[in-house]
């Protein structure tokens, strides 16, 4: 059974959701220079920094908004209705541990997660979970949210994720990166590597009998583990999870007309998800478009995958598929598939992919219909 | 079958507790870990990781040093609860990047610098491919992990659920927890409801039960300590314990929740075959 996505909010450092897609039709790369940490010592000199100066806590406070947003363009009642709310993240607030481990000032553990920002931002909720999935977090809730409707546990579930840069990430970025990337350039031959972006997003999700306005539709979210290796992608975990989503949404390949990428602008995951991509999209007949925010927005960890969920609704809104921001001379790998390139793309999709992948294989893939 | 049982009951064919310095469930401390699972491989893992490796090894009913074989179980999800797994991986690479710059920090702590890797290792250690989950939801994470495991099997998302908690007991874990934590890791191993097999159901409607684990009965954390994020996994895989291995039928787990939850019960199934803990 499909469910309904009745609120969607994101912030990224583009902006709101609104701003961040007119931002990825223009092209617009939110890249500056780091601003939390020392470049030099690691090895990291940009991101894509959501606008907050306090180093603390930065992933909350985008989450609240977010939280507010989807939740008042839904309508939904979060003190009378039984709301779930599944928070996915990749690092939770762990810059307050680095702050420990550097300055001895602590905070409580239970500071760690968003269930404080969870009550404070929606008055009676109670069911909050904290799922730290990697930077697929978000695509992980939003299975687990469809699956609780679907059982008719919830009347809506709120599908958030939120993630802020830690030092300790940059640090293992910088040590992968043979100099420091100065942007993300997503399926690019000439592409350098990952840069952190901070972002939040969360999502409104009812049952097929809501009866108020509704800005798309999930199909199904299939899911899946590499058990492979410990940070390195691998096609075939990745495969399972889309053939998962497929056969989860009675869909098949050939009716896919967009795919939004995770598209890290990695060495690893790019030739891996392109070959996944040729495999079972194109190999079951399709032959959609590819586009990727990352080139704009930088990594929104566990937020990603919520933030291209949010692109893909404003696709179907809109009837544009932005390019591919930072991507001029596709890697091998992409040939054959139809990567947008230079600018915007008119398109009427009905089916669109979303997929994220994240560390210790992590996989998750959605799949979303016109409302 | 009917639908109410698909809803309320769930087969739990393994447990394990893992508990070192606990009378009774003593487990290698993360340090000596290799005496259950091998040698191999354990560079660079973390305590916590290593104690939930120990507890799904028990779990699974392996012996010691004995390794997965054969393909990748795409319909076994794992489920792992721990609140401090990597707190102190992050603050030790922190403190290397501000005393002598990122090249001091190793790569191979790559993985351990996304709280995930508990889950996440799990999964590459035994060859689970099904949905793979690290909650971390304070002292909750347990029942949470419970409820998410619950929701794998009846979405049909996978046929069995390897639900797993540890947590460490290291310099800036016990900081942030602000209280005495203690180093531990249960797991039980669960799969849809079924009549003919297994050793115990976890029930969540609430039965007459002969014991109650938790207030009102034997409290984990007054007896033994405070697994915190663990918590949860470790009252179920002792009432698993309790029901089958010492004969009580049926354990309660706590009081109803304050929000209204489900309490949970483990009972010995009507068909157990078996009585040994694996």
């Amino acid at each position: 059974m499909a469910v309904l996505i009745a609120g969607s909010a994101v912030r990224t450092c583009l902006g709101s959701g609104a701003e961040t897609f007119d931002g990825l039709l223009r092209g617009a790369c939110g890249v500056s220079p780091l601003r939390y940490g020392d470049p030099g010592q690691l090895n990291v000199a940009y991101g894509y920094h959501a606008g907050l100066d306090d180093e603390l806590f930065r992933a909350g406070r985008l989450l609240a908004e977010c939280l507010k947003e989807a939740v008042a363009q839904s309508g939904v009642d979060t003190e009378t209705r039984r709301v779930a709310v599944l928070i996915g993240t990749g690092l939770r607030e762990l810059s307050a541990v680095e702050r420990l481990a550097l300055t001895g000032e602590t905070v409580s553990a239970g500071r760690l997660d968003f269930a404080d920002v969870v009550a404070e931002t929606l008055p009676g909720v109670t069911d909050v979970t904290t799922v730290v999935n990697a930077c697929s977090a978000g695509g992980h809730v939003l299975a687990l949210a469809q699956d609780l409707l679907e059982l008719g546990e919830c009347d809506a579930v709120v599908v958030a994720a939120a993630d802020a840069m830690t030092r300790s990430m940059l640090a293992m970025i910088g040590r992968v990166a043979e100099e420091p990337t100065e942007r993300v350039r997503p399926f690019d031959r000439e592409r350098t590597g990952v840069l952190l972006g901070e972002g939040a997003a969360a999502l409104v999700v009812v049952p097929e009998t809501w009866d108020g306005p509704a800005l798309g539709r999930v199909a199904a979210t299939g899911l899946s583990c590499d058990a492979y290796h410990a940070t390195a992608p691998d096609i075939e975990g990745i495969a399972r999870a889309m053939s998962d989503a497929y056969t989860r949404a009675g869909r098949v390949p050939s009716e896919v007309d967009v795919v939004v990428a995770h598209a890290t602008g990695t060495a690893l995951n790019d030739p891996v998800e392109c070959d996944a991509l040729r495999k079972v999209v194109l190999g079951g007949g399709g032959n959609p478009l590819v586009t990727a925010v990352k080139g704009s927005t930088g990594h929104t960890s566990g937020s990603a995958a919520l933030v291209n969920v949010d692109v893909a609704l404003r696709i179907f809104a809109s009837g544009e598929v932005p390019a591919v921001a930072g991507l001029t001379d596709p890697l091998d790998e992409g040939t054959g598939l139809r990567l947008v390139i230079g600018d915007a793309v008119a398109a009427r999709p009905d089916l669109v992919q979303v997929n994220a992948f994240g560390f210790g294989g992590v996989n998750a893939v959605t799949l979303l219909e016109r409302a | 079958m009917t639908g109410r049982e698909r809803e309320t009951r769930l087969l739990l064919t393994g447990w394990s507790l893992h508990l070192p310095g606990v009378e009774g469930f003593d487990g290698a401390p993360p340090e000596k870990a290799a005496a259950v699972l091998g040698r191999k491989g354990l560079l660079y893992k973390e305590p916590s990781t290593r104690l939930a490796l120990c507890a799904v090894h028990r779990a699974l009913g392996f012996e010691p040093g004995q390794r997965a074989t054969g393909p990748i179980e795409a319909g076994t999800a794992v489920v792992a609860c721990s609140n401090l797994g990597n707190v102190e991986t992050v603050a030790k690479v922190t403190r290397a990047v501000e005393a002598e710059g990122g090249r001091a920090v190793s790569v191979l702590d790559a993985p351990n610098v996304s709280p995930n890797v508990v889950a996440s290792t799990v999964a590459l250690w035994f060859g689970f491919g099904g949905p793979n989950l690290m909650l971390c939801s304070g002292s909750t994470a347990g029942l949470a992990g419970l409820r998410m495991a619950s929701l794998l099997l009846r979405s049909g998302r996978a046929t069995r659920v390897v639900l797993v908690g540890a947590e460490p007991e290291d310099e800036i874990a016990s900081i942030l927890h602000d209280g005495p934590l203690r180093a531990g890791s249960a797991c039980v191993i669960l799969e849809p409801w079924r009549e003919d097999s297994g050793h115990a159901v976890v029930d969540f409607e609430q039965g007459e039960a002969a014991r109650t684990v938790g207030p009102g009965g034997f409290d984990v954390k007054e007896q033994w300590g405070d697994f915190y994020g663990a918590h949860g996994v470790v009252e179920l895989a002792l009432a698993a314990h309790l029901a089958v291995v010492e004969g009580e039928g049926r354990v309660g787990i706590g009081p109803r929740r304050p929000d209204g939850g489900p309490a949970v019960s483990v009972a010995v199934t009507d068909h157990s075959d078996e009585m040994g803990s694996p």
